[in-house]
Formats: structure tokens, sequence, C-alpha cells
């Protein structure tokens, strides 16, 4: 046994930036938060998928996605939900810019992006599960890497216009003629000149062929549930459908067994499950 | 260094002997309990005792235990700093839960910095059983009575002394040390220290696990689950007191500009456990719960690391206040 050891249990300290405010309800922000230490930002290599710790002393730890990309320089952007009941997000929601708090990660496996390379790339999101999704988006739009895909679709979907999270950029994307995205919404509002309609619906008017692709797709439970079926229906393989999962955590490395799913342990071997193996599960997730 | 051993006339000499160099824990009668404790200066050693109502996990992963504080400067780490600790007395059953728990805080990837601290300073001096008690089945989950895996030291009580074996190299660095005060065994110590390792095997009642991580898998579903847990209040006894499970939380206290992060043992029997912020819970049901337990001991844990995570010390079921037999439910899911 050797007498270094990284302590995976302690943060590294980090400043708030930059707080967005992503959605009418204001309960969803973008935090861009910054290293203090220099040797912390050269050592934090995170890959799209990843999470990390977000570490608020006094109200304690929440395990939340990466949503920046692992290009972006820098910076580290993570959106954050708030719940009522959720100590640490709600801690976070009050925070201003400029405070200071701790990350710890980058944990977990990520989205498979080597295996991606020459394939067409799916991408579906609903709600506030895009976090991940928009790490891998951001990094694939990238000069030096649009070229390793091939077709890239998205579909994404919320509940209504105002909370659909990262406006800006989805004009963007809607804008580029290298990708084709199809943003919805449950139920418009008199602004709204976009598509109405689920996320599942919407997937089966766009109906990307599933030749030669690969679906990361990310959203709420009964979403995930009721995409799983057109995608299969189109013909994407179990093998080629990943999802990203979410379990409360305290440790994030495997070892306080809170975020256990079957055999699996979310923090260590996921977040990212393929389909085929959520299906081998005893537990039954979707 | 092979087996020696110490007149129990001339045990004090000895323990006060390790007590000048290390930290010694030993049986000692507290609160009306044999508890695995520092020997103090009037502290006899207790032998008389079937197992530690607690389990010895909590001397390399406590209950409450300080893992940083946090100020406007940052966070900073908190060691254990308690030193080479001598453990005499924990059963062979608890010593195979401590090498558990060693493949999940000392896994490569991610060294649990507090828990291998502990580890590495402890000097484990195992104590063969005599008497098994009718909760107990080691010898069905990878032990025995006198089994010497994972202890550095294997003792026998003899009656009128103690016999040491040195079973790890620290082990036999322990006894070399305090060579002074071993004495060579007689013929009768060896034929004595003999009996206990074959006679105890035998008044344990074995239970059967064969195929049971499979069945487990496909009997999750089953309605077995709902019914066998209908009893369980929820309490958590069953984890407090069990040597592998080794759940916790971190927990957060603030004292206005500075504060403490504390690790703090917890249960996948509690609802609160896995009860996410947007109040999904996961595990809703208190039989769910139960089957996560039982799951992850006997199928998970071997899946992952190649090992059931159940020692057989019985403690879950001498301790469930309504009576639930972790024994029971392994059987009805084998005749399932």
């Amino acid at each position: 046994m050797s007498n270094v050891v990284v302590n995976p249990y302690l943060p590294k300290p980090v400043i708030v930036e930059k707080i967005y405010i992503e959605n009418e309800a204001k309960d969803l922000k973008t935090f861009r938060l910054s290293f203090c230490n220099e040797e912390d930002k050269s050592s934090f290599h995170y890959l799209c998928g990843q999470f990390a710790m977000l570490s608020v002393p006094g109200a304690g730890e929440s395990p939340i996605g990466i949503a920046s990309s692992p290009l972006d320089p820098d910076y580290l952007e993570f959106t954050v939900k708030r719940y009522p009941t959720g100590v640490v997000t709600t801690a976070l929601h009050g925070m201003e810019e400029g405070s200071r708090i701790g990350v710890r990660g980058p944990f977990g496996n990520c989205f498979p992006l080597d295996e991606m390379e020459g394939r067409n790339v799916v991408i579906i999101g609903g709600g506030f599960a895009m976090t991940t999704l928009r790490s891998t988006i951001r990094y694939m739009l990238n000069d030096q890497n649009r070229g390793r895909f091939k077709n890239i679709t998205v579909v994404y979907g919320a509940r209504s216009p105002g909370e659909l999270l990262y406006k800006n950029e989805l004009k963007e994307w809607e804008d580029r003629d290298d990708m084709d995205t199809y943003i919805t919404v449950d139920k418009g509002d008199e602004n709204w000149k976009g598509r109405v309609g689920f996320v599942p619906t919407v997937l089966r008017q766009v109906a990307p062929s599933s030749e030669n692709a690969t679906v990361l797709v990310c959203g709420p439970p009964i979403m995930l549930k009721f995409t799983m079926l057109p995608l299969l229906e189109l013909g994407f393989k179990p093998e080629s459908i990943i999802t990203s999962l979410e379990r409360r955590m305290s440790c994030g490395i495997g070892k306080c067994g809170r975020c256990a799913v079957g055999s699996e342990y979310v923090c260590k071997n996921g977040p990212v499950f393929s389909y085929q193996r959520i299906s081998e599960l005893s537990e039954k997730l979707l | 260094m092979a087996a020696h051993v110490v007149r129990k006339a001339d045990l004090k000499k000895f323990i006060n002997a390790v007590k000048k160099k290390n930290t010694f824990l030993g049986p000692v009668s507290r609160k009306g309990d044999v508890t695995l404790a520092v020997v103090g200066l009037d502290d006899e050693l207790v032998l008389s005792y079937s197992n530690f109502k607690l389990p010895p996990k909590t001397l390399l992963f406590p209950k409450n235990e300080l893992i940083s504080t946090y100020d406007d400067n940052g966070m900073v780490e908190v060691l254990p700093s308690e030193g080479e600790v001598v453990i005499f007395g924990i059963r062979p059953c608890d010593v195979l839960s401590l090498l558990h728990l060693d493949k999940v805080f000392l896994d490569e990837e991610f060294v649990d910095p507090y828990y291998q601290e502990r580890r590495r300073n402890a000097v484990v001096v195992a104590l063969a059983c005599t008497e098994p008690m009718k909760t107990c089945y080691c010898t069905s989950v990878g032990g025995s009575p006198a089994g010497e895996e994972g202890a550095d030291v294997l003792a026998f009580d003899l009656q009128d002394a103690l016999l040491f074996e040195g079973c790890s190299e620290k082990g036999r660095a322990f006894m070399k040390t305090y060579a002074d005060y071993l004495q060579k065994p007689t013929k009768a110590d060896l034929a004595s220290r003999n009996k206990i390792s074959s006679e105890a095997p035998k008044k344990i009642t074995p239970i059967n696990v064969t195929g049971l991580t499979d069945k487990l898998e496909e009997h999750f579903e089953s309605s077995l689950w709902e019914e066998s847990a209908q009893p369980c209040l929820g309490c958590g006894v069953c984890t407090f007191t069990c040597p592998t499970c080794h759940c916790f939380g971190l927990h957060d206290e603030q004292y206005g500009q500075r504060g403490i992060r504390m690790r703090v043992h917890e249960s996948c029997m509690f609802p609160s456990y896995s009860l996410e912020a947007s109040g999904h819970n996961p595990r809703n049901a208190n039989w769910e719960r139960m089957r996560h337990r039982i799951m992850h001991k006997f199928h998970s844990t071997v899946r992952n690391f190649g090992d059931i995570f159940c020692v057989g010390c019985g403690r879950c079921i001498a301790n469930c206040p309504v009576n639930l037999d972790i024994r029971e439910t392994v059987a009805e899911v084998l005749h399932e």
C-alpha cells in the first residue's frame, strides 16, 4: 500500500464565475465554474457523459452531469434544477457569482464517442436531462471533431417553450446545415411557432435512420420508457441505444452503496448504460 | 513463527508490554456486554464471549468519522492519526468481513484513504471460536470457527493459556517483537488447540447457499419478497450490526463560517437512503429495500467481487426485533 493517496473525498475549490437562469420557472440555472488552482484545472480531465460532485460546504454534495464540453477552455458548466426539498440544489441556487464551492470528480463512464466515430448520431433529450447531451453536441460540433461523425440528428423536447434549456444554442443548432435539429414542446404558448408534441411522437415523425447509427437518449423515466418502443421499431439495436441513469449518491466512487441498480453502481459502472445492459438487469428500469 | 503460548498467569505482563508500544483493544466488560475496547489499567480480558454485539468494522470505518474541515480558505482532509492498533479477540467470521471490506475500500481505482490508514495500522489477532452460537453459519459462507484467513495472528483459548499462531508477515513480526513473553507450546497445548479446531465446526448448523446467486436473479420479481418482508419494521439493525454492510452518507456540520464534514454509517433499509431530491425513490417499499439488502449480499457482491458478503455471524438474526431470519429467506429463495 503506497503512502501517497489522492483523497477522492476532497473537493477542489472553484469559483462560481457566472450563473445563467435557464427557464421561466427560474428553477434551472447553469453555473459556470473556474478552478481556483491551476494544478486542479490541469488535472481535471473529463469526457462527455461524466458527472462530478458539486460540494457546497455546510449543505453537502450532489452528483451533477457535466454540461460543458471537454474542449471548452478554462471553465466547467453544470445545469442544476432546484428542488424545494433538495438541500444542495437549493444552496446552489442561493449563491451569487463570485462564491466559492468545491468540485469532486470527474466520475463515472462516458458516452461511447470513440465507437460512434464514422456513424450517424441521433441525440434525444427531454426536459433538463439535456445537460450531458449538450456537452456531447458541443464536443461533436467542434471544428476538430465534426468530421469524425456522419449525420447528427437532435430531437429535444420540454414541457413548454420557457422550459427549454440552452435557448441560444438551440437556435445555433437549428441554423446549422451540418445537423438536423427538431425542437418540440408538450404545450405551446401564444409566441411559440415551433413544433408541439411529445418527444416519442416527434421521433416517429422524424424517423431517423437506424442504419449505422447510435442514439443517445436522456430524459425523465416516463419519456425514456415511451421512447424505447419507437427506437426499436425504427430498427435501432439495444446495444446502440445509449442512456444515462441518475441515482442518489454520497461518494461517487462506488463505496457508499446508494446508487446501486442491480449489481451495477451508477456512479462507477455508469452513469452511461446501453439499453441492452439495462434490459439485462434484474431490476426493471424501462 | 510457529505456535507459541502465553500462560494466563503471565497474560497481563504480555498485554502491558503490547500496550507500551501500541493501542491495544481487547474483549472487556462494558455496560454488561463484552465489548472490543481499549484495554484499560483495571480491565481484565474477558474470554467467555461468543461474539461481540457489534461488528469490528467500526474500528476501521467508524460510525461517525470526521473526514475534513472547512473554512473560508477551503477544505482540508483530516486523516486518522491513531497509529498502530493491536486488536485482539475478533472472531474468524468477522476477520473475513474485513477482507470483504478491503475489496470495497481498497479498490485500486479509488482507494479510501481513511480506511486505508486504519487498516494499515491494524494488527488483527483473531480468537478462534470454541462455542459457536445457534445463529452461526460461518462454515456455509467460506469461514470456519478456527479459520485463519485474513488474520495476522490466530489465537486459541486453551483455558490455562492462550496459543498464538502467526498467519501473516505482519503477524509473525508482531510475535517476534514480543518473543520474550511467548513460550513453546507443550504437546498438551497443541492437542487442545487441535481439539478446538476440529470440534467447533461440528457445533454449527450449516445452511445451503448453492446456486443462490443465480436463483436471486431469477426470482427478483417473485412475490416471496413482499411476503417474507411483511413483519420487517425497517429499523435497520440488520445493517448496522452486519460486519460487511458499509453504506454511508456524508454530512456537513456548520459552525458559523467554518465547519466539518462527517462520514456516517447509513442503512439501505431506510427510505431516505435512496430518496432523491425530486421525490423519486427507486426503492420505495420496505420489501424492495429488504430485497436489495439480500441481493447485495448474495448477488451483487458475488458478481462484482466474487464473494458472498455474508460471513454467517448471525447478528442480523440475533438482533432482529421481529425475529426475521436471513437463513429462512435464503431457503425460501432456493425453494422457489
